[in-house]
């Protein structure tokens, strides 16, 4: 159907961020969910960032999905979303912390307590 | 005698130096292909870490390792060498942006890309035109104040593609500029004993790409800039196309800065259209973003599905959505689209839009996609991913077209038929159907509880043993409150 990209890579990836690695904010993660803010992007926007803008424009995206859409690694995808970040084009969220089990310890300390106050 | 002697001494020269030639072709290539190496690992190292700090020496050392590799291709290019890299047909702006990336001070160069979208090289001469731009790029850089930028411009003309390379340096003299446009035109052999100590090999390999490849470098005029102008021309034969829905070019890669002849391609280009139906769609433009914030408009600029010449009779459209007008958006969506009408259509698809904005919420859409073979125009296929699943994205339905605009395009051919057995519902109709639907299971609910005993009653006669118990009672009675309050 489609062919894949094979091969080496033509332009390398330090080039999208114009070689910088360090994320202007440090909050971001791999699963941080970007969305697009609906900001009308300025037209002098580098290449690399309007081109992770318009992946978002399709609706939120982790970092890694961006990073595997536009074929760059996730530290440079870090490096530009923080960058739109700081532009107010991009609004992002912390990752959803992996739901965990109650502690059956707390919850039955707390019926307890319910439970005496019942019968009060 | 004199003359005898001279044609001896050129003929020795000339041996000697082939030798030597020799010699640095086998030792630049063992270095090239170790260098490579040296890349993979250090990409591979990429993708894993993504730590700030790691990843910033990552590419500092790919950043050093690119521009030895271009060092060493070029020594075994100027050797007669082949370039050493085989590639698969790329897109122009890739190459380009490629060669821009070898260099040190690749910040400073600024491309333009006039390029319709998906000019692409074939792939023997991807890595020459990567070649040639860098080594252009490099005179540029080399010969201009550092606080310049260097300007690179692609642009289409009769019988393929320019690129110009424009700087802000010194210039040349008349002189060095012959001297340079006889190096960079191949027609003489190359002595390295001429290149001078340290070679200067730049032109020198542009001059065997040019001969080798067919292309042609011209440095004769000065630029506007006060530099130097560089214009690479990639005749048409060495072109080729590649659909940018199914291959983008690479995200630093500049986008394209025509968006009205690129919208105009994308509706002409029929083979193109069949295979990705939304062509103007994800377009990477910067001023494409605004289309988030109003999704009513959002389908107009990018893809005008119905060619109704007329704005005025598109108005009527919502009021009676014929049913007849079963697959039309889809055929139309597939139809060549003559270019002229875009811009009066463009405001006349939002008008009519808008009324139906709401349309777009619904899912119906996809019946109508179901009688194109052709995937969905709303789920473009943007790229895949070998196979993977892919996340579908928020789909652009077009909707049900107007009837009395009768579609000029060859589109009815193939709409009469499967039109009479699935035409799409009305948003009333669907909204009717599934009413009764509830209606009908609310009803059922009710005439079934007094026969049964009522389900309140359930958790009362259970016995009150455990707070597990309780909640799961609990969770069965909302989900019956939750049903009922669907239903109602």
């Amino acid at each position: 159907m489609t062919r894949r990209r094979g091969g080496r890579p033509l332009v390398p990836a330090y080039l999208s961020t114009g070689g910088v690695a360090r994320p202007s904010r440090v909050h971001l993660e791999r699963l941080s969910v970007l969305t697009g803010s609906g900001e009308p992007a300025p037209a002098d926007l580098p290449a690399a960032q309007a081109a992770l803008l318009e992946e978002l424009e399709y609706g939120a995206l982790t970092v890694v999905e961006a990073a595997a859409l536009l074929r760059l690694p996730v530290s440079a995808v870090l490096v530009l979303a923080a960058d739109l970040v700081d532009r107010d084009l991009v609004l992002s969220r912390a990752p959803i912390p992996p739901a965990r089990r109650f502690d059956p310890d707390l919850l039955k300390r707390v019926a307890d307590g319910l439970r005496d106050l019942k019968h009060r | 005698m004199l003359k005898g002697l001279h044609s001896e001494l050129a003929a020795q020269r000339t041996r000697i130096d082939a030798a030597a030639q020799a010699g640095m072709r086998g030792a630049t290539r063992e270095i090239q292909a170790a260098l490579y190496r040296l890349q993979d690992a250090l990409r591979g190292l990429q993708q894993r870490y993504d730590d700030p700090e790691l990843a910033q020496t990552l590419f500092a050392l790919d950043h050093e390792n690119e521009q030895s590799l271009r060092r060493a291709q070029i020594a075994a290019v100027v050797c007669g060498a082949w370039v050493g890299l085989a590639r698969e047909e790329s897109h122009l702006v890739d190459a380009v942006t490629g060669g821009q990336a070898r260099l040190a001070g690749y910040r400073r160069v600024r491309v333009h890309n006039h390029l319709a979208a998906g000019t692409a090289l074939v792939s023997h001469a991807v890595e020459p035109v990567a070649i040639i731009v860098a080594e252009l790029l490099d005179n540029a850089l080399r010969h201009s104040a550092p606080d310049t930028d260097v300007v690179v411009n692609l642009e289409a003309v009769h019988h393929g593609v320019c690129v110009t390379v424009d700087d802000a340096g010194l210039g040349m003299t008349q002189d060095e500029r012959a001297r340079a446009q006889r190096m960079v035109a191949g027609s003489e052999p190359i002595l390295l004993t001429e290149l001078g100590d340290p070679p200067r090999m730049g032109l020198a390999a542009i001059g065997q790409l040019t001969r080798q490849f067919d292309l042609s470098v011209d440095l004769s005029s000065p630029s506007p800039y006060g530099g130097v102008r560089a214009v690479l021309r990639v005749d048409s034969r060495l072109l080729t196309r590649i659909d940018p829905e199914e291959l983008p070019p690479a995200a630093s890669a500049p986008r394209s800065t025509r968006r009205a002849e690129r919208d105009a391609a994308g509706g002409a280009a029929a083979p193109r259209n069949a295979e990705a139906p939304a062509p103007g769609g994800p377009e990477p433009t910067p001023t494409a973003t605004p289309r988030k914030s109003e999704p009513a408009s959002a389908a107009a600029p990018a893809r005008k599905p119905e060619p109704t010449p007329v704005a005025p009779s598109c108005e009527p459209g919502p009021a009676s959505p014929a049913a007849s007008a079963g697959s039309q958006p889809v055929a139309d969506a597939l139809a060549p689209e003559p270019p002229s009408t875009t811009s009066a259509h463009t405001s006349a698809h939002t008008s009519e839009h808008s009324p139906t904005g709401p349309d777009h919420g619904h899912g119906f859409g996809s019946d109508q996609d179901d009688q194109a073979s052709t995937p969905a125009p709303g789920h473009h296929d943007h790229r895949d991913s070998g196979g993977l699943p892919q996340r579908r994205r928020r789909s652009r339905i077009a909707p049900p077209p107007d009837a009395s605009a009768p579609a000029p395009a060859p589109a009815p051919a193939p709409a009469p038929a499967p039109a009479p057995q699935r035409r799409p519902r009305r948003p009333e109709e669907s909204a009717a159907a599934l009413g009764a639907l509830q209606s009908g299971t609310a009803a059922a609910r009710f005439a079934a509880r007094p026969n049964t005993g009522a389900v309140p009653a359930v958790p009362e006669g259970a016995p009150v043993a455990t707070t597990t118990d309780e909640a799961s009672d609990d969770t069965d009675r909302d989900r019956n409150d939750h049903e009922g309050g669907t239903a109602r």
